[in-house]
């Protein structure tokens, strides 16, 4: 038995209504139940999304980016997570409000999601083909000869050579950037609308990251996928990203287009970021880097979550949480001094 | 960019802000001591019921293994044919100085105080046996898994030499071969041992597998390269960094254990190899009263009872203790 | 594979010598006379004495002895019992019958314990979970002769459910009680086991993967999830023929089944260790044989196994 997506009419279409974005989330709240107490995950995150576009949210850990991604995908251990507010819409219709099984349709083919450990993420008991081929038999009911066929083609896009031939390997035989490969072909398999992609190359040494970077970037454009990428590494974001959010203690603090965000950085928290990448130019002098621990989720500090440790803390930064407000030039910023940061 | 940009709201800043702001983020350190593994396992271990309720069941049979005299003060030898086989006196339960409270077995020997008594043998050859497997494993699995090489590969042959002889089926062997060959009678003491030597024999290859690939894996460990890197002896490796990290799940395995060697003393027994009268082992009597479990089942269901929940409480603890250490479980 | 194969089977031939020869010393290589106590409460029989130590080349040193006792060995010759029958038509009589019963012993292992194992897994907390755990206790914790008499007494003698005692012929519904109470230790311990694989490999990441692909709940259980819990069990039912077969001796005897097990309590009773030497041999290389079977059929199931 296969599942069909009844591709391109959702369900807001049907009642007439064309979307905003092709993915937008607004004000989601997620919070951890533990032993310990309630840990405040996700405090009010809306992002969007559209085709052809890519996104960077870039955070520290424990700032709450691949929270914010499970979410969308639905793939939150609950308990101990659980979503308290917010809608994430896909295409017009909030997946936060459709049963199990319209959501479980909406993932591999309007939404896929990468992982980071590419090694672990890949079930270590079956062939690549085998894991590829299975969304084709199951999803789209394939044959099993067909579903190989179309597997080895998909390595192929990816660039892996001898496809036909590696289609019969176990992940633990490719290596790590052929291993991410494999992954991005395996989320690609039924043509989604967004990828997700969770720190695709944190754990790829710096030559295979361009690889895999450029790959991502090709294939987005080929498909006009929109393309999610969460980092924390500025220095990747830097070629592909169009925006990016920066997010900070499960908020958002800072979004612009990459341009203007790396020219002129308008929150406290992006600024001291940039300035901790390591320059040539500064040889010799002492790193920068952000004082203090990224806070204790348990434990958010009254205000706005980064005074602790931003240089230009006010009195009014301990007391009141600054909204994400609009700034010239089409871009945000959750700071109390925006716009000085802005004009400056 | 450079550092000048925040020149401006930078001077407005209140100088305390930011020293306030490093003293919330200490204070929250602070409160959030660290916590090691040990210190986690203790926590888990003090909530648990489970592991609550079998050290006092443990604690209460190993005061019985050493003295029995506060459990009764009847001679579990003194034998009285006229009374063999009588059911157990209810109303006696509870009451001391009295005797028959378990009924008598066929000889007439108050089937109480044989409990009260074979505890000791019991739970003296369990102890014993896991002392001798863990630390006769333990050791060879420690050379073994930290030198490697080929006193590595001799060892495991060795090892898979004696594992081959499932425990049970070589301990039979071992003990019917010197129970034919001694014609006399031989001591309580000397009974016991060779048990307890049978099974060392046979046992301590389980231990010396777990150890082995615990070290193996706990050699491999970035600190300890660090140690080597800084010159550290051999000797000092082991002890001071693989040792205390290496022992965690012989622990737990060393502590279930404890309850498998005492069933096997108990099925030895039974099998008529184990120990013998006149020593006395919850073994000793449910082999002796399986015989007449249909005229007076009460010889075979007191020490089996006992039997039973001694194991229970030893498995219980292993449970505990592994489920404590092991993080991934919670 | 091919070579991984080899190589195991390469390891298991000086594992065997060592233990038959091992098995071999502990009977036959202990000082004094050999004879003494192997038939019984009386002397061995002149023609007895006679035959074994030509047969086996017992006046010359333990090392000719076991190779000669080795090599009538390898070549079917189980040798004589002190009575002057033969081993090898014993055991063909008796291997049939543990046989029956070690697969009876299996299959409640592998239907019974994996099911409860991965139905506890799933259901990590629940009632069900803590009902088997707690079952499992008791059945870990009860030795197998115990819990052999009390089902022989309640269902046989007191409930008249089954026959206390099995027939000669063993035939399978007679073997299903003597079958439960060999296979209940290694069953607690497999349902255990596959509890523990199952809840670990659920918070596996490519468990995560497969419902990011958007699998069906059912298949990322069914196929990904129990696939990969599977094989601690697997391996570990194998493993546990060791103590498969010396349950085995204790079910035998309290079912009066005429296996190898129950030959081999008469023979330890009867003092007759030329027999003992020989059971205990071909149980030794039945293991060696499971164990290797077991090792290739994980590395089968483990694709990374097959590497090292």
């Amino acid at each position: 038995m296969t599942d069909l997506l009844v591709t391109g009419e959702p369900a807001s279409q049907a009642a007439g209504a064309s979307y905003a974005h092709l993915l937008e989330v607004e004000d989601l709240r997620v919070e951890f139940r533990t032993l310990d107490g309630v840990a405040k995950v996700i405090n009010g995150v809306s992002l969007h999304l559209d085709a052809g576009e890519t996104l960077a949210v870039l955070g520290e850990s424990g700032s709450g980016k691949s929270v914010t991604a499970q979410a969308i995908m639905g793939i939150l251990d609950s308990p101990p997570a659980f979503i308290t507010g917010g809608a994430i819409r896909f295409k017009g219709s909030d997946l936060l409000k459709m049963s199990r099984e319209e959501r479980r349709l909406v993932r591999g083919e309007g939404i896929a999601m990468i992982f980071q450990d590419a090694l672990s993420a890949l079930n270590p008991v079956f062939t690549v083909g085998f894991q590829i081929a299975e969304l084709f038999r199951k999803r789209r009911g394939m044959s099993r000869a067909d579903g190989m066929r179309r597997a080895a083609e998909l390595l192929d896009q990816v660039r892996i050579p001898n496809a036909k031939g590696r289609v019969k390997a176990y992940p633990h035989e490719f290596s790590g950037g052929m291993r991410q490969r494999v992954m991005i072909a395996m989320a690609l398999a039924l043509d989604p609308e967004v990828l997700i992609a969770d720190e695709p190359t944190t754990a790829l040494d710096v030559t295979v990251q361009a690889q895999i970077m450029e790959l991502l970037a090709e294939l987005r454009r080929e498909r006009n996928m929109g393309l999610i990428l969460i980092t924390h590494d500025l220095g990747v974001v830097a070629d592909v990203a169009d925006r990016i959010s920066v997010m900070y203690a499960g908020r958002i603090v800072e979004e612009a287009g990459v341009y203007d965000l790396y020219r002129k950085p308008s929150h406290p928290y992006t600024l001291a970021l940039l300035n901790s990448i390591p320059r040539l130019d500064l040889k010799g002098q002492r790193l920068n880097t952000i004082k203090g621990l990224p806070p204790n989720l348990l434990r958010i500090p009254p205000g706005c979550a980064f005074h602790p440790r931003c240089s230009m803390a006010q009195e009014i930064c301990q007391r009141e949480l600054p909204p994400l407000r609009e700034l010239p030039g089409g871009r945000t910023s959750a700071c109390h001094f925006a716009e000085e940061l802005n004009r400056e | 960019m450079s550092n000048s940009m925040m020149s401006d709201t930078q001077a407005k800043a209140l100088p305390h802000a930011t020293e306030t702001g490093a003293a919330t983020v200490v204070d929250a350190a602070k409160s959030d001591r660290p916590r090691s593994l040990g210190s986690d396992a203790w926590r888990e271990l003090r909530r648990r019921p489970l592991f609550i309720a079998s050290l006092v069941l443990i604690l209460l049979f190993v005061v019985m293994a050493a003295f029995p005299q506060l459990f009764t003060s009847v001679d579990p030898t003194y034998a009285d044919l006229n009374r063999n086989l009588q059911p157990p006196k209810w109303e006696n339960w509870f009451k001391f100085g009295v005797d028959g409270q378990f009924g008598y077995d066929i000889l007439g020997r108050d089937v109480y105080a044989r409990t009260i008594y074979g505890a000791r043998a019991s739970i003296i050859v369990g102890l014993v046996t896991v002392l001798g497997t863990t630390v006769l494993g333990g050791f060879v699995g420690l050379v073994a898994g930290y030198f490697g090489g080929w006193l590595d590969s001799l060892m495991s042959r060795f090892a898979d030499i004696f594992l081959g002889v499932p425990l049970v089926l070589g301990s039979l062997l071992i003990l019917s071969t010197f129970a034919s060959r001694a014609h006399d009678n031989p001591s309580a003491f000397k009974i016991a041992s060779l048990v307890i030597i049978a099974l060392v024999a046979l046992g301590w290859p389980v231990f010396a597998r777990i150890m082995r690939s615990s070290v193996i894996s706990t050699k491999q460990l970035d600190y300890v390269a660090a140690a080597r890197a800084l010159g550290a002896r051999p000797s000092r490796i082991i002890f001071r960094h693989v040792l205390p990290n290496a022992v965690a799940p012989l622990i737990v395995v060393a502590t279930i254990s404890i309850g498998s060697y005492i069933g096997a003393e108990a099925t030895l027994s039974f099998l008529g190899v184990g120990l013998q009268d006149p020593v006395v082992s919850w073994g000793v009597m449910i082999s002796g009263g399986i015989t007449y479990r249909e005229v007076a089942p009460h010889m075979m269901l007191f020490p089996g009872a006992f039997l039973t929940i001694a194991v229970l409480s030893f498995v219980m603890l292993g449970d505990a203790v592994r489920d404590a250490l092991d993080p991934k479980l919670r | 594979m091919g070579r991984y194969v080899l190589r195991r089977l390469l390891q298991a031939i000086p594992v065997f010598i060592g233990t038959t020869f091992l098995i071999y010393l502990m009977v036959w290589g202990l000082p004094g006379n050999p004879f003494a106590g192997r038939c019984g409460n009386r002397p061995c029989p002149d023609a007895y004495i006679q035959r074994m130590t030509e047969k086996y080349h017992l006046d010359e040193n333990i090392f000719a002895q076991y190779f000669w006792y080795m090599s009538h060995l390898v070549r079917g010759d189980f040798g004589e019992t002190f009575t002057g029958t033969s081993v090898n038509t014993l055991l063909a009589q008796a291997f049939p019958v543990t046989l029956r019963l070690a697969i009876v012993a299996i299959a409640f292992e592998a239907l019974i314990g994996v099911t409860a194992g991965v139905v506890t897994g799933l259901r990590k907390g629940r009632f069900i979970d803590n009902l088997v755990l707690v079952s499992t206790l008791f059945l870990i914790a009860i030795p197998t002769f115990v819990t052999g008499a009390l089902l022989q007494w309640v269902l046989g003698v007191e409930w008249g459910i089954i026959k206390p005692t099995v027939s000669s012929e063993a035939r399978w519904s007679e073997l299903i009680v003597p079958g439960f109470v060999l296979a209940a230790v290694t069953m607690a311990f497999v349902t255990r086991l596959t509890r523990v694989s199952v809840v670990e490999n659920r918070r596996a990441d490519y468990v995560r993967t497969a419902v990011a692909k958007g699998l069906s709940d059912s298949r990322v259980t069914g196929v990904h999830l129990l696939r990969n819990s599977l094989i601690p069990a697997v391996t570990q039912l194998g493993l546990d023929l060791g103590g498969l077969m010396a349950g085995a001796i204790v079910t035998e005897g309290i079912f009066n089944i005429r296996g190898i097990g129950g030959m081999l309590f008469n023979a330890i009773n009867r003092q007759d260790s030329a027999l003992v030497v020989s059971i205990v041999a071909l149980l030794v290389l039945v293991y060696l044989v499971v164990n290797l079977i077991v090792d290739v059929l994980y590395a089968v199931l483990d694709p990374r196994i097959r590497y090292e």
